[in-house]
């Protein structure tokens, strides 16, 4: 079964980057551009991964992870966390939050494959 | 006897021996005359007794005679036995009752009739016929028995009789009984109140102070008898004693005298005390006087008061050698004057040399002399107060009218000068150190920082104005001084965010001793005003002993700040160079490490040079704001038409969109503004990129130049997306972008505006927007308009950029030739005279827009004041800035006359062109050349 994912980035550039990299791995994604349009789409289905902006208008990757894990949108998958905030105790802070992973912008679109693959098999075979 | 011995020793005995005499005598004659009446009564009685018992036997006899005669004829007739037994009966019957009555009958009366009762019956049984005698026997018996009748009522007469009469004693002893009781009453009353009436007699005579005679018989035995002895030894007794007072009295007498003399005798010491006393109090005034203020005129008044007071001088003044400063008593201010100008001369000059005092005796002027008319004689006394180097400090002089001074008087007046002496030495040396407290503390006042002194308790000792404002608005030095560490330390710690104020502190204190500098000092936040202020100890030492510790208390809230958001700025810039790099990297990954499609390599490809652009862009506009922020950011302000700035960005911007018309409408002939062009073409260039960025539909932009409020404004007009109402006071902040998802694909730094803002600012200008969301935005641009006064056919826009007149008045040629090519080249236009009187000519004539002027000018000329003051007195130039270039260092006097600046010879190059350039953009509208089209009433000055 295919993976579905979430990729909430406020950036159309990077959407696109994040995006055709990982349809090219065939997994399905849906895109949001803010924090609103997300929690609009966490509400209706469950992903097996979100991967998160940390700045963006509406919401912040923050507050999303709360909503995620407060009542309101449960059953999700994992989360990771893309940010340009890339010093230590930035990562700490959102990991503390609730994300599962990070990854600092810039980026490198292969080993964000890479960490994302892995990611879902960790999951998998816990789930089994 | 000794009965009457008890009774004459009594006189209460006395008088009830009396009273019971009185009444046994009374109760005595009563009882008699009471047995008499009884007596009386019981005769009265008795004879009342045997008259009625006569009486009834004489009748009884009677009767029986009376049936005797019935019966005894009958017999005698009818001759019956019976009748004669009867007959004899009633005779023995009858003898019998003649008997009884005889032996009753009392009188001679009774006597015969029972003597003629017994011849009678004798008679009558004898049987002698006595009818005759019968009837005589019934008369005389009757009339016995009247008899009787009549006795007993003689009896009760008698009676009565001597009832009454026994009455009459009775009252007769009665009165005789009262007149015995007043007998004794009165010889009581004789016997006992005279004597104490003449004793209340003789204690008045005694009491009122005379003789007094006792007339009472000291024999008396009674209590009288022993009152009058006692009386007597009394009486001698107040004699003996009245006499002995009267000695006493004398011999006080004798004593009062002695003392009286003795009272005199004190009184005369006793006014010499006073006289004394009143010398002392008085130098005691002085004293106080000079002792108990700090002011020197206070003082110098109080000693010539107090010493005139003490020799009793009319008029007097001192005067201070070395110092204008006298007090004087009694006169006028032009004597004070004079005596002043001639404190070195004349007498005076005696008194500095010899320095002792002296005294002189001359005639009474007319004015001293008042209403007297022959000569008299005032008294002048010269002394000098020494300091403790024998200089005259101060003179003194008295004067006195007719009472020449006595040595004593004047030894006096020198002990008092030494102590004058003390006292102006302590008010030089107040002063002194009065001074250099006031210089210390103007120094420490001048000082920026805060700075406080405290004792080793922790008390406040000195302090600052600049602690002061931080410690409390508004407080001064004097309300902190003295505090204790508690008091000032809650203080604070209440100003300051948190309560770390008290803990730092404390903490600080404890590491006073550390060498390391770090340690002794820390920051905290003011609340009020969010100064952040970083305080430093250190500790002071006397000879090893510390006595205190100074605290500095500096404002680093800039240095804070800009800490603040550097770190800030840096931490923006980062995260959003990360975003454009991220892509640029991304992509370039892509094409490098995967096979991909022709398409997709020229969308990555365009992408990655979209984004390097953007971060080109980026950049530059970092380095910007930065450059702005730290206030490097230099404008090259000249003075430029707006039109052709407007026009260039549109044509550039029009190039890359196809589908705004962008339109440029100008309804102003004003267009020239001071600014710089590139900067300014910047700001015209981010806002209309802006209204092309937001409007992505297209539309039309309307670019409107129009005059406005004495502004050139220049409006943008989009019809775009629009900004919401509450992202308008955000807009001009950096970084800061409008959050909506209609604008999310719009790409943008967040610094455009803040540049543009900051641009604008820098020109003395505004930039405001009006938007209604949804329907475009209208951003103005406003700037200050300047205009040529006299815009002459010649003058195209070009030449509009000409400079100012300069007017350079120097007398050394060399100098002038510098100073003009300095101007010159800072573009101004020059015209330099050499003479004061020739440029004050063509001043007149061509007004220029600023003068640089020195003082020191050929001699004859007039110099550099004079023509300050006449230009600053004439109604036309008085406008003209004048700038003062000398060597003469007068730069007060210079600017109260009225100069703009004033700069001393030699100064650095450039500075006069900076001042007069600052100058003249300053106070453009008041300028000659730049004047405003209309002014605004506020600026009008």
């Amino acid at each position: 079964m295919m993976k579905r994912i979430l990729l909430v980035e406020d950036e159309e550039v990077l959407r696109m980057l994040v995006v055709d990299t990982l349809e090219d791995e065939d997994y399905v994604v849906d895109e949001a551009a803010d924090g609103i349009e997300a929690v609009k789409l966490l509400k209706n289905r469950t992903y097996d991964l979100i991967i998160l902006d940390y700045m963006m208008p509406g919401y912040t990757g923050l507050e999303i992870i709360e909503k995620i894990q407060s009542s309101e949108i449960k059953n999700q998958g994992k989360i990771l966390m893309l940010s340009a905030k890339s010093q230590q105790f930035e990562q700490e802070r959102i990991l503390e939050a609730g994300a599962d992973y990070f990854m600092a912008k810039p980026f490198s679109p292969l080993k964000l494959i890479e960490q994302i693959e892995v990611i879902l098999h960790e999951a998998e075979s816990l789930q089994n | 006897m000794k009965l009457n011995l008890y009774r004459t020793n009594s006189l209460s005995r006395q008088v009830v021996s009396l009273m019971s005499g009185c009444i046994i005598i009374f109760i005595a004659g009563t009882g008699i005359l009471f047995y008499q009446l009884q007596s009386l009564h019981a005769e009265y009685l008795q004879k009342r007794q045997s008259i009625v018992e006569k009486q009834l036997l004489v009748e009884e006899i009677l009767d029986q005679y009376h049936t005797v005669f019935l019966t005894m004829p009958a017999s005698d007739v009818f001759d019956k036995d019976g009748l004669k037994d009867e007959a004899i009966q009633e005779e023995a019957s009858l003898r019998k009752k003649i008997e009884e009555f005889r032996a009753i009958a009392s009188s001679k009366e009774d006597r015969i009739i029972s003597d003629k009762l017994e011849t009678f019956s004798d008679d009558y049984f004898g049987g002698i016929q006595i009818s005759a005698q019968i009837s005589d026997f019934r008369g005389l018996i009757k009339s016995y028995l009247n008899n009787l009748a009549d006795k007993r009522d003689e009896n009760v007469k008698n009676l009565t009789k001597e009832q009454s009469i026994l009455q009459g004693v009775f009252v007769g002893f009665v009165l005789f009984f009262l007149f015995i009781c007043l007998f004794i009453v009165r010889s009581i009353i004789r016997n006992i109140g005279k004597p104490l009436a003449d004793f209340s007699v003789a204690a008045n005579e005694i009491a009122a102070g005379r003789e007094a005679v006792i007339s009472v018989n000291e024999n008396r035995m009674d209590e009288l008898g022993v009152l009058s002895v006692a009386f007597k030894k009394m009486l001698a007794s107040v004699q003996d004693k009245e006499q002995e007072l009267m000695a006493h009295n004398e011999e006080l007498l004798a004593q009062q005298d002695e003392l009286q003399a003795q009272q005199n005798e004190l009184q005369v010491t006793l006014g010499i005390i006073r006289d004394n006393e009143q010398k002392l109090t008085r130098r005691n005034e002085l004293i106080n006087g000079i002792s108990s203020t700090l002011d020197k005129n206070e003082v110098l008044n109080s000693i010539v008061v107090n010493m005139s007071n003490i020799i009793s001088a009319d008029r007097g003044m001192i005067a201070l050698v070395h110092e204008d400063s006298s007090s004087s008593f009694g006169i006028s201010e032009n004597g004070v004057k004079q005596f002043r100008n001639n404190i070195d001369s004349g007498l005076n000059y005696r008194l500095l040399k010899e320095k002792k005092p002296f005294t002189i005796k001359r005639e009474q002027l007319d004015a001293e002399k008042g209403y007297h008319e022959n000569t008299n004689y005032s008294y002048d006394l010269y002394l000098p107060v020494l300091s403790t180097f024998q200089e005259v400090d101060a003179i003194m002089v008295f004067s006195r009218y007719g009472t020449p001074f006595t040595d004593q008087e004047v030894e006096e007046c020198e002990t008092l000068a030494k102590q004058i002496s003390t006292s102006l030495d302590k008010i030089k040396l107040y002063e002194q150190t009065e001074g250099n407290r006031r210089l210390n503390q103007d120094i420490l006042n001048t000082i920026k920082e805060g700075i406080q002194l405290i004792d080793q308790d922790g008390k406040v000792v000195q302090v600052n104005q600049p602690f002061c404002d931080i410690f409390k608005t508004g407080s001064t030095p004097e309300q902190i001084i003295d505090l204790p560490w508690e008091k000032w330390s809650a203080e604070m710690t209440g100003q300051m965010e948190g309560d770390g104020f008290s803990r730092s502190l404390d903490e600080a204190f404890q590491h006073l001793e550390a060498t390391n500098h770090e340690q002794r000092s820390f920051t905290f936040k003011k609340k009020e005003t969010n100064q952040v202020i970083k305080v430093y100890f250190e500790a002071l030492r006397y000879r090893e002993e510390g006595f205190g510790t100074i605290l500095v208390y500096r404002d680093i809230t800039k240095e804070y700040e800009v800490d603040q958001m550097k770190s800030e700025f840096v931490s923006t810039v980062s995260h959003e160079l990360r975003t454009p790099l991220a892509s640029v990297l991304g992509f370039a990954e892509l094409m490098l490490n995967k096979p991909l499609k022709p398409e997709r390599q020229i969308k990555y490809l365009q992408t990655i040079y979209n984004e390097a652009k953007r971060l080109t862009a980026l950049i530059n506009d970092f380095l910007d704001v930065q450059k702005m922020e730290s206030g490097k950011q230099m404008y090259e302000k000249k003075y430029v038409d707006i039109l052709p700035i407007l026009q260039k960005v549109i044509e550039h911007l029009e190039i890359n969109t196809e589908h705004h018309d962008i339109q440029l409408q100008v309804e102003t002939t004003d267009l020239i503004i001071l600014g710089d062009r590139i900067k300014i073409e910047q700001a015209f260039t981010n806002l209309l990129s802006n209204s092309i960025k937001y409007s992505p539909d297209g539309g039309k932009i309307v670019v409107r130049v129009c005059s406005r409020n004495d502004k050139l404004s220049v409006d943008i007009e989009d019809e775009g997306l629009g900004i919401p109402k509450e992202s308008l006071p955000h807009l001009f902040q950096k970084f800061y972008r409008v959050d909506n998802s209609d604008r999310r694909r719009i790409g943008g730094t967040g610094l455009g505006l803040a540049i543009v803002d900051e641009i604008i600012k820098s020109h003395g200008g505004e930039v405001t927007v009006v938007s209604h969301y949804g329907h475009g935005s209208t951003f103005t641009i406003s700037l200050p308009r300047v205009a040529q006064k006299e815009m002459g056919p010649n003058h195209d826009r070009q030449s509009m950029k000409l400079s100012y007149e300069i007017m350079v008045i120097e007398d050394d040629i060399n100098l002038a030739e510098l100073l003009k090519y300095e101007l010159m080249d800072s573009g101004f236009h020059v015209n330099y005279f050499n003479s004061g009187r020739k440029a004050f000519q063509e001043l007149k004539n061509s007004p220029p827009d600023a003068i640089v002027l020195d003082i020191l000018l050929e001699e004859g000329e007039m110099d550099g004041w004079g023509i300050l003051r006449e230009l600053k007195i004439s109604a036309d130039l008085k406008e003209i800035p004048v700038f003062i270039s000398t060597a003469l260092d007068e730069r007060e006097k210079g600017l109260s006359l009225g100069a703009n600046d004033y700069l001393v010879k030699p100064y650095k190059p450039r500075q006069l062109s900076k001042v007069i350039m600052h100058t003249l953009l300053s106070t453009r509208k008041k300028g000659q050349i730049l004047i405003p089209h209309s002014c605004n009433e506020g600026d009008q000055v």
